[in-house]
């Protein structure tokens, strides 16, 4: 049983970030980290490790090449090796681009489940999970509390309006889990000196069969402009006021703006 | 071509979820643009007698795909082969349901993907969306690129439209196409579990009382409630207080629950991190009530009142119920 945990190298939360000239993400001179939701799909991995179910974990990230550190600090985790897909024709890839490239590595690396984090901080469509697994012609379990794999099929637990539910589908598949997995566990010393020796393979475009042609440009989507929101005004504060007082302070606000 | 706009219209327990009223209405907008109609695709239970009511708030067709109670990704396939037939764009609730069917889409027909969105219109015959992105701090506007499939995947939070209300209209109601062999209709529910209590659709609500760390307790919900049932609101938490086991994770807001868009979202000892604010941050107005005179919330609330939640929650409680007689 084999999975590959995809992750994506994003701007550290908090980071000061900005769109370039281009109109694309200036990442430059801003600190890199995983993205921490992928942490959990790396957890949720090694834990299947821990228990026996799978032997091999592979991680495959798209990115420039410093994304190579992001895939280090994976191995330092835990797991057997690493892919990074890169090549200048996949700046400025939007979701379809992404998941172009990395339906064709999956293609390549042929895992029973390829696992990803639920969402990625620095973009909020959460829909590359899914446009691989069509691209692929796989199922797809989203957003899973828990993942387990046994007997051919995987199963998620995955919230529901009013409760759970287990869903289940037949190997091979692509999954996603959420933050509900447990804590991310820390690379120790060890890990670390042992991520070293781990193998990493670079990847071009051709690697995996595909060319600049075919991914025109790696977007179907283009920013056409970028701006600040619109300024709101400033907050007010109610401060140093006996309860009761403050109280009917708010209840003014409220009803000044018909909330009540 | 056709200029029709496609929506999702998911279907629970025999009724419209509210998104598909939202989107209704929402596709109806976009269609008096582009030239052509609001086309519902519902599933789910309830869709194939509920389709047509769709009709009063903005849909002119509905194409029912499927009556059963499968997980959405189920009907992928066929929303795929409803989506091969025309449309200029296609609106998904930005839901984990609607995300899933969207992402389908996109993989299987080459399609640009936008969102979630805070506005879409269509200039000069092309659609063009806004969305917040850097944690907000940025609004970018974007279109497909030249020679772009259609339909655009456009994803759509919950309250960014208002459903229309009071139509009488009656949307024509179609059968859909044979649905194509995807691997999706072989995800299956093995099990179902109900939740202890009873839990609210926290994306559907209009007015939020949510507490956080501050609350302290299982117990310290009680005075929220109170106010929130004062409102007329729900409640909801900080990934903080659902992580202690304070309240359910379905009413968890934040990057990994929900992403609610209310008109008034009180949050109640929430310091107000990163990842829960970019679960609420389009809420049209924001109230913080925290004892820490520099949480974070502090710097995007509207209102920011520093004192204990156990003092200010039960007299605002009081005084709202006097004011509405109630």
């Amino acid at each position: 049983m084999k999975i590959v945990v995809c992750i994506k190298q994003v701007p550290a939360t908090g980071a000061d970030k900005r769109y370039a000239d281009d109109l694309r993400l200036d990442r430059a001179g801003v600190e890199a980290i995983i993205n921490p939701l992928d942490e959990y799909a790396i957890e949720q991995a090694l834990r299947l490790v821990d228990d026996g179910s799978v032997e091999s974990v592979t991680y495959l990230s798209m990115g420039p090449e410093q994304a190579s550190e992001a895939l280090r600090r994976a191995l330092a985790m835990g797991g057997d090796d690493a892919v990074l897909v890169t090549d200048p024709a996949l700046a400025g890839a939007d979701e379809w681009g992404t998941a172009k490239v990395l339906a064709a590595a999956l293609d390549k690396l042929a895992p029973d489940v390829a696992l990803m984090g639920m969402a990625s901080d620095d973009a909020r469509g959460s829909l590359v999970p899914g446009a691989v697994a069509a691209m692929r012609n796989l199922p797809l379990l989203s957003y899973g509390a828990e993942l387990n794999v046994a007997d051919g099929a995987a199963r998620v637990r995955r919230l529901s309006a009013t409760g759970y539910d287990w869903l289940s589908a037949p190997l091979p598949l692509v999954a996603t889990v959420t933050d509900q997995v447990g804590e991310p566990r820390y690379a120790s010393l060890k890990g670390i000196m042992a991520a070293k020796r781990k193998p990493m393979q670079t990847w071009s475009l051709s690697d995996i069969g595909l060319s600049a042609d075919d991914l025109h440009g790696a977007a179907l989507t283009r920013v056409t402009d970028t701006r600040a929101p619109e300024e709101k005004p400033p907050t007010e504060r109610i401060e140093n006021l006996p309860a009761a007082e403050a109280a009917t302070k708010i209840a003014d606000w409220l009803t000044t703006r018909k909330l009540i | 071509m056709s200029n029709d706009i496609l929506f999702l219209a998911e279907f629970t327990g025999g009724s419209p979820a509210r998104s598909a009223l939202e989107l209704a209405t929402g596709a109806a907008e976009l269609a008096s643009q582009s030239g052509g109609s609001a086309v519902a695709l519902a599933y789910g239970p309830g869709a194939a007698d509920g389709a047509a009511a769709l009709g009063a708030h903005g849909a002119t067709r509905a194409i029912v795909l499927g009556d059963d109670d499968r997980p959405a990704i189920a009907y992928a396939a066929a929303v795929v082969s409803a989506a091969r037939d025309g449309g200029l764009a296609l609106l998904a609730p930005a839901t984990p349901n609607g995300r899933d069917v969207a992402a389908v889409l996109v993989g299987t027909l080459d399609l640009p993907a936008f969102g979630p969105v805070r506005a879409a219109r269509f200039s000069e015959g092309t659609i063009e969306t806004e969305q917040a992105t850097l944690q907000g701090s940025v609004i970018t506007t974007s279109c497909p690129v030249d020679g772009a499939a259609t339909p655009s995947v456009v994803l759509v939070l919950a309250n960014t439209f208002t459903p229309n209300e009071g139509g009488s209209g009656s949307a024509e109601v179609s059968q859909a196409p044979a649905a194509e062999d995807l691997a999706f209709t072989q995800v299956t529910v093995a099990e179902s579990h109900e939740a202890d209590a009873k839990v609210v659709n926290l994306e559907e609500a209009t007015i939020i009382v949510a507490g956080g760390r501050g609350v302290a307790s299982e117990d310290g919900f009680g005075p929220l409630r109170e106010l929130a049932s004062a409102l007329g609101g729900a409640v909801g938490a900080s990934r903080a207080a659902a992580d202690a086991g304070w309240i359910p994770y379905q009413l968890q807001i934040g990057q990994t629950g929900k992403v609610v868009k209310p008109s008034l979202y009180i949050g109640a000892g929430i310091s107000g991190a990163i990842q829960h604010r970019v679960g609420m941050q389009t809420a049209e107005h924001v109230v913080a009530i925290n004892k820490d005179p520099d949480a974070p919330i502090g710097e995007f609330a509207d209102l920011f009142v520093v004192g204990d939640l156990f003092q200010i929650i039960p007299a605002l409680t009081d005084e709202i119920r006097r004011r509405k007689g109630t």
